[in-house]
């Protein structure tokens, strides 16, 4: 099992070294160790080389990136599961969140160290939240089943009947004098206006966790910049609780505030709906996919993505019958994860988008590509706990679990048969 | 605004009364505080009815001295273990049953607690104008362990209230369980009461969910409200158009 201690984030000034904070672990690296991490890596920019990634051969692994020659992030992780993707993903969404809550001004041109280490404590929350996804998911069973931190795509529910919520939501969104409107049922997204969905992928996810409020709180405003959007003038995200774990978000400039949309709007567009927010907290207990569907009893959790749309469903099996049930919910996500980060870095490579600081010819992963000019469409690989597919289509990528009692050879037909069904069904 | 004394308008220590079980048992599920979204409240039967009446209370205090935990503690929800800073306004929402003294009718206060991060207040200048918009009532927080915080009450009080402010206000003092590490004395809280005229109430260490340490607060608090309206209901004409008084759901 994996434990949110086994991975730890370190933030320092990227010019002088100077610690920032660390967060993940129980017991934070001694400072001379961050300070031979730093070295190390000032080392090598001296001598023009970049250095981005290390392993040790017991699985240990250290990630190291510098944002805007301001800041540098490092991630350090003792546990062999952790995978290269999975850090570099912290990584990233870890400066994702800092732009998001203090915006980039404030972290590329660096006046006052201390100011900026005060501030970055505002980051803490989100940050720790990230930490934990697909680790320790046991006691926050909210959170099973969302990928958008590792996948990029936007964790989505689909609703058979969406249309009554898209007006209402859209109706809710003018009302707020804005353009950008979601409703989130358990952390996935149900509906969003069509400028919601213009949104960078990497900026929903973080909205979409930050908007995530636990049961009880009931409404917030927070100042939030985008990455890409808008990363130096700040918005207003405004999320209402309509319903636990039924939340609709707003993007506002300085007006309306939240009392007024709180008092005047909420209740007005959204209590004759009522029942459809009801219906859907209840399918997402079962699935985020539509309840008709029904699929083979062995597949054991899935992972569909929708390549254009950078969207992506998350599912749980049919309930087994088997008792006891071969793998806990917990242990499916997980298992599901390390699936998803297996295929796309060995074979379904193209998912990832070569960026100036890693490129990607990076030649130790690539053992099946080298010297094949084709592109693998399908992979499988079987673990003493149970066997996983994937296809990949022009437009869909699917990850699937099944019961290690289905024969080897029937997983493919099990698999495309599944994207066929669901594709069908819901034209996702 | 002048305090009314415990008890005076409704019935105190009534959640330990038989006749409020029904009452209580609304705002329960599992043992467990019930969670309520936006568009819910609580349900009664039609033999039992209750109004509800609403009010917006903002909590203010020093970054780090408990407006969050104290929102969660009111509310029932689970206490945050670790310390985060607040990144910009949040609100939840407290139902809460009373039985007024006089006439035996019981309601339902909506207390809408406005918690904002310290930080996020002082970088973002439409958060406490927020916070305060149709404010009915402003809970001030001082930390025991932390004597700047209770030196500061004076000065956030000045600063927030206006003098034409006809508002609820109360102190609230939170990590009273820490006593052994407590930077503020019970002369202090005396000497502090008395020349404010506000009274100060000590919350912390209580993390079973159960009412015994919230009721207190909760019915100083509805009980104050009620008669901050009622005195404005004898001086103005009842129905004054712009008159933010207790909204009534049926």
């Amino acid at each position: 099992m994996l434990h949110s201690q086994s991975v730890q984030l370190l933030c320092l000034t990227a010019s002088s070294g100077v610690p920032l904070f660390s967060r993940g672990s129980a017991k934070p690296l001694p400072f001379s160790i961050i300070g031979s991490l730093n070295g190390v890596h000032m080392f090598g920019m001296g001598h023009d080389a970049s250095l981005s990634c290390c392993e040790t051969d017991r699985g240990g692994r250290v990630l190291w990136r510098v944002f805007h020659d301001s800041l540098m992030l490092i991630g350090a992780s003792s546990n062999a599961e952790v995978s290269e993707l999975h850090l570099r993903r912290l990584l990233e969404n870890a400066w994702n969140c800092m732009v998001l809550v203090l915006g980039l001004d404030e972290l590329a041109n660096v006046r006052n160290v201390e100011r900026l280490k005060r501030e970055l404590r505002s980051c803490y929350r989100l940050i720790d939240m990230l930490l934990e996804r697909g680790v320790d998911d046991l006691d926050c069973d909210g959170d099973q089943g969302l990928m958008g931190d590792l996948t990029h795509c936007t964790d989505c529910i689909l609703l058979p009947q969406p249309d009554l919520l898209q007006e209402t939501l859209e109706s809710f969104t003018r009302a707020a004098e804005s353009e950008f409107g979601c409703l989130l049922v358990r952390g996935r997204l149900a509906v969003a206006t069509e400028k919601w969905w213009r949104l960078a992928p990497q900026e929903l996810i973080l909205l979409s966790a930050i908007a995530n409020l636990p049961p009880g709180k009931t409404s917030c405003d927070y100042p939030v910049f985008l990455p890409q959007g808008s990363p130096n003038v700040a918005l207003r995200l405004m999320c209402f609780q309509l319903l636990p774990g039924a939340i609709a978000c707003v993007l506002c400039g300085p007006k309306p505030s939240l009392h007024q949309v709180e008092n005047e709007q909420v209740c007005c567009f959204w209590s004759p709906v009522v029942d459809n927010l009801r219906s859907s907290l209840d399918q997402v207990e079962r699935s985020p996919l539509y309840p008709s569907i029904t699929f083979n009893r062995d597949v054991l959790c899935l992972l569909l993505i929708n390549r254009d749309s950078r969207k992506s469903v998350a599912s749980l099996g049919p309930t087994c019958s088997k008792s006891p049930p071969p793998l806990s919910p917990a242990r499916r996500w997980e298992i599901l994860r390390l699936f998803y980060t297996f295929a796309v870095t060995r074979y379904f490579t193209s998912e990832e988008t070569p960026n100036s600081w890693c490129p990607p010819s990076d030649p130790l992963h690539e053992e099946f590509s080298s010297g094949f000019t084709h592109l693998p469409v399908h992979c499988y690989l079987l673990t003493d706990e149970c066997k996983c597919y994937a296809v990949q289509t022009p437009q869909h990528q699917l990850f699937l679990l099944t019961d290690l009692s289905v024969p080897t050879f029937a997983l493919r037909s099990v698999a495309t048969h599944t994207l066929d069904v669901i594709t069908t069904a819901t034209g996702f | 605004m002048e305090c009314v004394a415990a008890g005076s308008i409704m019935v105190s220590d009534w959640h330990r009364s038989p006749d409020s079980r029904e009452f209580f048992r609304r705002i329960l599920h599992k043992k467990q505080r019930r969670k309520f979204g936006l568009l819910e409240a609580p349900v009664m039967p039609p033999h039992l009815k209750a109004d509800v009446v609403r009010y917006k209370v903002f909590l203010s205090g020093k970054s780090g001295v408990g407006k969050t935990t104290l929102a969660a503690r009111l509310g029932g929800l689970d206490m945050p273990n670790v310390h985060y800073e607040t990144t910009g306004m949040e609100t939840s929402v407290v139902f809460w049953p009373v039985k007024l003294r006089e006439s035996g009718r019981t309601l339902f206060f909506h207390f809408q607690l406005w918690d904002c991060g310290e930080n996020a207040m002082r970088r973002f200048d439409h958060m406490l104008p927020s916070c305060k918009e149709h404010v009915d009532a402003i809970l001030f927080l001082f930390s025991f362990t932390d004597r700047g915080s209770f030196e500061d009450l004076a000065n956030q009080i000045s600063q927030i209230m206006e003098p034409s402010d006809r508002l609820v206000r109360l102190v609230v003092g939170t990590k009273f369980d820490l006593f052994m590490h407590t930077d503020v004395t019970e002369r202090d809280i005396t000497r502090f009461q008395e020349v404010w005229g506000v009274p100060v109430f000590r919350v912390g260490g209580d993390v079973s969910g159960g009412f015994g340490e919230i009721a207190p607060l909760l019915n100083a608090l509805a009980e104050n409200l009620w008669h901050q309206d009622c005195m404005q209901a004898s001086t103005l004409v009842p129905s004054y158009p712009g008159q933010i008084g207790p909204e009534i759901i049926v």
